[in-house]
């Protein structure tokens, strides 16, 4: 065989970002189809998309390739409608009319359905992930996870439970078991994934990280509510007792509303304020699991780094969010693009790798996408 | 010409260098590790279109998984020009395929939402429980009237009574109804679901004479004749269900709300005139005159700009006095007695003044 006389020859793998012209052109031809065949279109547009970006990727100078194709996300999405969606929506409806809203087994089918949802929520995020390594090729390879969808469901839903009962506090550990499972599932070609490390280092980051939040939120309130209280002093009720009518009041006055107003304005102010500033201080967080997650993952014998930032978190996320509103979505090629910009321009592959040796995944494929993920509109590219 | 190129074959991640040549019908390339390859030129693909300074990127229907990358600008414009499919990207034959599904959705689409507007809705409303409908109508009444005080008083309540037993005179089939009257500032009469039937404190303050009150009581008692209230309801749902379906969202979109309110508006002039029919027929064998409710339309028209309250919801709910074009069409409808005929009045002069009366 000429694979044995072939040298070995490791190399050492540079990750690169390299933009082609077209995405715009892209964009506008979705948004015009889109709304020709209303939103039909969208599977082909998202498979578009990936390719261009998908192409854009550069790992020692080769490209990576996206194989698949819209009809397979059409296809998944028609399957969930058919056999999950749709049934459910019937038979709510139908309860719904014959026994009357707020009946009691009514009210019981959706709490289930409800937590169906949640329980089958990794198993969406699992199978979108296995069809797009599945369909993504490098010098001819693709990837794949080999692992079961339903375990790493059933840790999803415990990780929800964990994180709900610890006030957030096992988030670290959860997010860790779970990085675990999928990158070990994970191999291109035949060549596997590795994750190995603790959770403890994520906590200093993450005690900070609730402690600020739960500061920002008292030390909020608390102002707050002695700001409004030394605008009005003892007259607060009175002027309430007034606006709103209660009996055996004096009707309110001009001013009175004008106060009101003015609390509302500013209540609103400090909630929107609040939850800027909130993911913010969690991309602190977020900037440290993801470096942290990348230190722990290894392919091959070679490790990664991936140069995180807060700071870049939080640009690339306002700038994102910006985008979306001011657009009104149909940007959402472009953040996809800024989102796989931001990894790859951080990402490196410290070691080197035998590529040579690598071998084609014998893993069958699936023939539909995402079917799940796009019902449950789980983001992501 | 033979010219290099990168060969990946699909089995391993190994580049290999080959040398490549094309003679009109394949391709053909070989190098030191491998043996000599023949690819149909009508069975390659272009992963992307050949761009100027891009390597150029080719597959073949055969091998999948293989990639030939060629740099060459003369060889790929060579090969460009030999078959025009290689200039990649979507091909006739994808583009009428991806349209092919597209239009069969949409194609899908649209008979399910046929049926759901039009097959289903009646059927099942002519079928529903009866225990169904007046949980229901109970529902929409109080949603329709949310807080408004319901008016009664024991002459009041008497006299509709024999509004309802006037009409009933020559119509034995007249369906199970429930009148109330409510304390409500508009100028409108409503039917809801389970022959329940809602007339405002302004429209029996508006009236002038009884058999105004009667013709529109007969139009309401007609949409519960044939179930529009039942029927606009599960038309409504069938919708609602469609659209999140289909667009993968829970039917808060705009375009899709638009396009479900004019399909029900459509239906609604469709049982506007139905009622109207039954109405005439009613009055006329209950030998009430029909030209009272002709009165009353008058008086809406007048009035048309200031009784234009009435929400979106509202118009759907089997409305009497939808303001769409028309209403001259439907007075032109309603004819008089038949010559001969004694007109009866539908109330007597106290049974009047007590209707009138019954809010207070």
């Amino acid at each position: 065989m000429s694979e044995i006389s072939h040298p070995s020859s490791s190399e050492t793998i540079r990750f690169e970002y390299v933009p082609r012209p077209g995405l715009f052109k892209l964009t506008a031809i979705n948004l015009l189809l889109n709304i020709i065949t209303l939103t039909i279109y969208r599977f082909w547009a998202k498979t578009n998309v990936r390719k261009h970006i998908w192409s854009c990727v550069h790992l020692n100078g080769e490209p990576l390739e996206y194989t698949g194709k819209g009809i397979e996300l059409f296809k998944g999405a028609l399957m969930v409608f058919g056999l999950f969606i749709l049934p459910y929506v019937l038979l709510t409806q139908g309860l719904q009319f014959a026994l009357g809203e707020g009946n009691a087994g009514v009210v019981g089918l959706q709490s289930l359905f409800a937590v169906l949802i949640y329980v089958l929520w990794g198993f969406a995020v699992y199978k979108a992930r296995k069809y797009q390594l599945s369909r993504t090729l490098w010098r001819g390879i693709r990837g794949t996870l080999v692992g079961s969808a339903m375990t790493y469901s059933l840790t999803f839903f415990g990780s929800i439970l964990a994180k709900g009962f610890s006030l957030g506090w096992a988030t670290p550990v959860m997010n860790t078991v779970l990085q675990e499972q999928i990158i070990g599932d994970m191999r291109f070609g035949d060549a596997a994934f590795k994750f190995k490390g603790r959770a403890g280092p994520l906590y200093p980051t993450y005690a900070l990280c609730w402690l600020l939040s739960v500061g920002v939120v008292i030390g909020g309130f608390v102002f707050f509510s002695v700001e409004i209280y030394n605008w009005f002093g003892p007259e607060l009720t009175a002027t309430l007792d007034r606006v709103f009518h209660v009996e055996n009041q004096p009707p309110p006055t001009k001013a009175d509303y004008w106060n009101v107003w003015s609390i509302v304005g500013v209540l609103v102010a400090a909630l929107i304020s609040f939850m800027l500033l909130i993911p913010m201080l969690w991309a602190i967080y977020t900037a440290k699991e993801m470096r942290t997650f990348a230190n722990y993952t290894r392919f091959d014998g070679a490790q990664f780094k991936l140069n995180a930032t807060t700071g870049g978190i939080i640009w690339l996320t306002l700038v994102n969010l910006l985008l979306l509103v001011f657009t009104l979505g149909i940007a959402w090629p472009f953040i996809v693009q800024r989102n796989i910009r931001f990894l790859i321009d951080r990402l490196s592959l410290e070691g080197a790798i035998d590529i040579d040796r690598i071998q084609q995944s014998m893993a069958a494929l699936p023939t539909r996408g995402e079917g799940l993920a796009d019902a449950f509109d789980i983001g992501g590219w | 010409m033979a010219v290099n190129a990168i060969y990946f074959d699909g089995q391993t991640a190994r580049d290999r260098t080959v040398s490549v040549q094309e003679d009109g019908v394949n391709i053909t390339f070989s190098g030191d590790e491998t043996p000599v390859m023949v690819w149909t030129i009508s069975g390659l693909h272009a992963v992307d279109p050949p761009s100027p300074g891009q390597p150029y990127r080719l597959t073949h229907v055969d091998k999948p998984g293989a990639r030939l990358i060629i740099r060459d600008e003369s060889f790929i414009s060579l090969l460009v020009a030999r078959s025009s499919h290689l200039k990649g990207g979507y091909s006739k034959r994808d583009i009428s395929h991806v349209f092919g599904w597209i239009i069969g959705g949409l194609a899908v689409v649209a008979a399910l939402g046929y049926i759901a507007v039009a097959l289903l809705p009646e059927r099942v409303a002519q079928v529903m429980p009866e225990s169904w409908r007046n949980r229901v109508g109970k529902q929409m009444e109080m949603s329709l009237v949310e807080n408004a005080r319901a008016c009664h008083s024991p002459a009041g309540d008497a006299a509709l009574g024999a509004m309802i037993g006037a009409l009933a005179e020559g119509s034995p089939d007249l369906p199970p109804i429930s009148v109330h009257v409510y304390d409500i500032p508009i100028l409108n009469a409503f039917a809801v679901s389970g022959g329940n039937i809602i007339l405002t404190r302004q429209l029996v303050e508006t009236a002038d004479a009884p058999d105004e009150v009667a013709g529109v009581l007969a139009h309401e008692i007609g949409h519960v004749f044939h179930r529009h209230p039942e029927a606009q309801l599960v038309r409504m749902k069938g919708v609602q269900i469609l659209a999140s379906v289909f667009t993968g969202s829970n039917g808060g979109d705009t375009l899709t709300s638009i396009a479900s309110v004019a399909a029900l508006l459509q239906y609604s002039r469709k049982a506007e005139s139905e009622a109207d029919a039954y109405a005439r027929e009613t009055l006329t064998k209950a030998s009430i005159d029909p030209v009272g409710l002709k009165h009353f339309f008058e008086k809406i028209v007048k009035l048309e700009g200031e009784s234009k309250k009435s929400s979106g919801t509202l118009t759907v709910l089997g409305n009497l006095f939808d303001t769409h074009p028309g209403t001259a069409e439907r007075m032109k409808e309603i004819m008089p007695l038949p010559p001969g005929v004694m007109p009866q009045p539908s109330l007597t002069d106290e049974q009047w003044k007590a209707l009138k009366s019954i809010c207070g």
